[in-house]
């Protein structure tokens, strides 16, 4: 071999760089390894079975959580085994909201199972880019779903219960007034402990602080631990008053009425900043605060909360104005959502006015954010829809004159 | 000047440019040429819509015939609009050691690239949406605001992140790994800076991987790169702060031009807090030879490697790829791959096979 002649091509540094690589880049044996990859001393492989210990170290571990583990994880999916609970039990697809990720007993309409078998509407078949999870190993996570979708069945935990989450954030400012508020925890809890004594909401009075003794104390429609997920409780906020003020919310593991995990021990509840909650000790409230900073019904409020950030977005009413839909009814800015809307009939429905002014239920804007037009989908289209709430206050800006 | 006019001296301008037959798309095509990406992509970090010299280049330069087909296709619908697309399908068959072979052919995406440009060199808006087979899903879409030469910029919407190398497969350990694909734009903005030799972006955005906000932590992506006409190297930084854990991650990446082969690599070092072992270190990287056999002929040799936790030995995995690329005419591209995936012998997924035929019409 005429080593000099190859040394002159300039690609063969390259080469023996890339060979040398190569070399030393090799697969590992997989000695004293799972079936994720994991030391058996943390475990060790578990026998397929319709549990979700066994659904997690021979699914969710070996295949889905290269991706869906750490903060980039896909739409926030987190699958490794302190959050595929939490994340799927109960939980609304992100994709596609009219879905449950995990529907306890029914697995054909679970997400989860239709991204395993390739049949969802949105997206790739899951693992992405890999092979299909055999059907026979699907068929124990349906058969888990149809048993109820429970949490690992090991004894009791040990330690105190914690919160691993909250909807809304901590500290968060939200446009609307929530629903409801869910909180996760780390293990089941015990139902009984979750009531409207442990669980509380209060309002700061107006002035956005709390202890000065003009609170409210809101009370909820309900408050219980999900039916379909023994780690989320659930504050049921319907009916209540939607009041723009700074909300303090209490999950409470101190005082005479606390949450208790199902080993009986009381919440670990002091936040400090971030999730887990905690300071590795029984006892101790949550408390964060959140804010709501609610859509008026001005065109102002309508445009910064609704159409700017829903429907004036590139490639939909986003302008210029003209005949051409979408882009045509340009809901971009207070101007020319005015000048788009106000006594201006619709184009898929000329008798009807966009925005009929004092008259709500004849103006075509209602029709589509509702659904009720004969003509097209409804808006957004494709969804998430509005709540009724951010409709009404539509209806209540039309009704009261349509100003600009 | 007209549009058959601004074409003609485009056409004029490559058949000066440096002569390199090169294969179409992917960062290797722009080491061959020695072009930054923003030469051909309108998005500087690459992929997506072609700008008018990346169309023209595509058809006059790449396939091993040229039909004559009058004016070339730009992409220009005149000042204020732009169009472009991607049609991808084919036949994949996968076989896991002890389980049976599963292939399927399909029509596997449509994609459709539309730039809006109100005020021409300044403002663009720009949508990159996925229309079918089976779903139809909007993957960017946001508005650029830039200085007339494009040497600095801002765009705010839903982009993709920039990291790394933005290559096609999005099953590469330096994507899959990382998080940072074509299936995971995010929300924020992006501020970039091209000038000379030099490119960058910074970008922050929610750190939710296309999901809604859900706390008030965000994700910084940096990626800069120096690229001249024969190498370029670069590097990436990306943190992302959330409130389960955080995630940083840093790379560098170069490209090299010996002769008719265009070389990649990559080197990813990702380090997780908030696992359920606590701290985790992982490796991910890529390193890929790009031969030019004869014109519309090209043969892309890769090795990658991933080791998914530094503190666990034997657990490493590595995939071996070997994939024939032809056009034999403009706006068609023929992909034949084979892939060998090595890892541990516990998980028979991690010791597949892959071969798959693409059929890939871009325009």
């Amino acid at each position: 071999m005429d080593c000099s002649r190859n040394v002159r091509r300039p690609g063969f540094p390259v080469i023996l760089l890339l060979c040398s690589v190569i070399v030393g880049c090799t697969a590992g044996s997989g000695e004293g390894l799972d079936i994720s990859g994991r030391p058996l001393s943390e475990g060790g492989d578990v026998p397929l079975a319709p549990t979700l210990a066994s659904i997690q170290a021979n699914v969710f571990n070996p295949s889905c959580i290269v991706c869906h583990g750490g903060a980039n994880a896909p739409q926030g999916l987190r699958l490794d085994v302190a959050n595929s609970f939490t994340n799927l039990v109960g939980v609304a697809s992100r994709q596609d909201s009219s879905f449950l990720r995990v529907m306890p007993g029914n697995p054909d309409l679970s997400y989860v199972i239709q991204k395993l078998e390739g049949t969802a509407s949105v997206g790739e078949q899951m693992p992405l880019g890999g092979p299909p999870v055999p059907q026979a190993t699907i068929n124990f996570v349906r058969q888990w779903i149809t048993d109820g979708a429970l949490p690992d069945s090991g004894g009791p935990p040990n330690g105190p219960p914690v919160v691993v989450s909250l909807i809304p954030d901590p500290d968060s400012v939200v446009g609307s007034f929530p629903s409801d508020i869910t909180a996760g925890f780390d293990q089941d809890i015990d139902a009984s402990t979750i009531n409207d004594m442990t669980f509380t909401l209060i309002r700061s009075g107006g002035d956005g602080t709390f202890g000065d003794g003009n609170e409210e104390v809101i009370t909820p429609a309900s408050v219980a631990l999900s039916g379909m997920n023994p780690r989320l409780a659930v504050m049921d906020l319907t009916g209540v008053s939607t009041i723009e003020d700074r909300y303090q919310i209490t999950l409470h593991g101190s005082g005479p009425n606390i949450i208790l995990g199902i080993n009986g021990v009381a919440l670990d509840g002091q936040y400090p900043g971030s999730f887990p909650s905690g300071d590795g000790t029984e006892g101790g409230d949550f408390v964060v605060e959140f804010e709501v900073q609610g859509i008026q019904p001005s065109l102002a409020s309508i445009q910064n909360n609704i159409f700017t950030p829903t429907c004036s977005v590139a490639g939909c009413h986003s302008g210029p104005p003209g005949p051409n839909l979408p882009a045509g009814m340009d809901l971009s800015s207070v101007n020319a959502s005015f000048s788009s809307l106000v006594n201006i009939a619709s184009f898929q429905e000329p008798t009807i006015l966009r925005v009929a002014v004092a008259d709500a239920d004849n103006s075509y804007l209602i029709h589509k954010l509702e659904g009720t037009s004969a003509q097209g989908s409804r808006m957004p289209e494709g969804g998430p829809f509005l709540d009724q709430a951010m409709i009404d206050v539509i209806r209540l800006w039309i009704d009261t004159g349509a100003p600009q | 000047m007209n549009r058959r006019e601004v074409v003609l001296r485009l056409v004029v301008l490559l058949s000066f440019a440096a002569v390199s037959q090169s294969s179409f798309a992917e960062p290797y095509f722009a080491v061959q040429k020695g072009l930054k990406c923003s030469m051909c992509h309108t998005s500087p970090s690459g992929g997506g819509k072609r700008t008018v010299y990346g169309n023209v280049y595509a058809q006059a330069e790449v396939s091993e015939r040229t039909l004559d087909l009058g004016d070339f296709w730009t992409g220009e619908l005149g000042k204020y609009f732009a169009v472009g697309g991607d049609i991808r399908g084919g036949w994949n068959q996968i076989d896991v050691p002890g389980q049976p072979k599963t292939s399927e052919t399909d029509l596997e995406e449509f994609l459709a690239y539309i730039e809006i440009r109100p005020f021409p060199r300044y403002l663009r808006i720009y949508v990159d949406a996925k229309l079918g087979p089976e779903d139809r899903v909007v993957r960017e879409q946001y508005v650029r605001l830039s200085t007339a030469d494009d040497g600095l910029y801002v765009k705010g919407g839903e982009f993709f992140l920039p990291y790394g190398l933005r290559i096609q497969d999005d099953d590469a350990f330096i994507r899959r790994v990382t998080g940072i694909n074509f299936n995971t734009p995010d929300t924020g903005w992006e501020l970039g800076y091209e000038h000379d030799k030099w490119s960058a972006q910074l970008a922050v955005t929610r750190g939710t991987a296309g999901g809604p906000e859900v706390d008030s932590g965000k994700q910084y992506s940096l990626r800069v790169s120096h690229v001249t006409p024969k190498w370029r190297v670069g590097g990436s930084f990306n943190f992302n702060d959330t409130k389960f854990g955080d995630r940083q991650m840093q790379n560098i990446f170069g490209g090299l031009r010996t002769g008719r082969v265009a070389w990649l690599a990559e080197l990813d070092y990702i380090i997780d807090d908030g696992t359920p072992t606590g701290r985790r270190e992982s490796w991910a990287s890529l390193v890929e030879a790009n031969i030019t056999l004869k014109l519309g002929h090209n043969l892309k040799l890769t090795f990658e490697y991933f080791d998914p936790d530094g503190d666990v030995s034997e657990d490493e995995q590595n995939r071996f790829s070997v994939v024939w690329e032809y056009f034999p005419i403009q706006f068609i591209q023929i992909r034949l791959g084979y892939r060998k995936y090595n890892g541990i012998p516990q998980n028979p997924a991690q010791k597949r096979e892959q071969l798959f035929l693409e059929l890939h019409l871009p325009f």
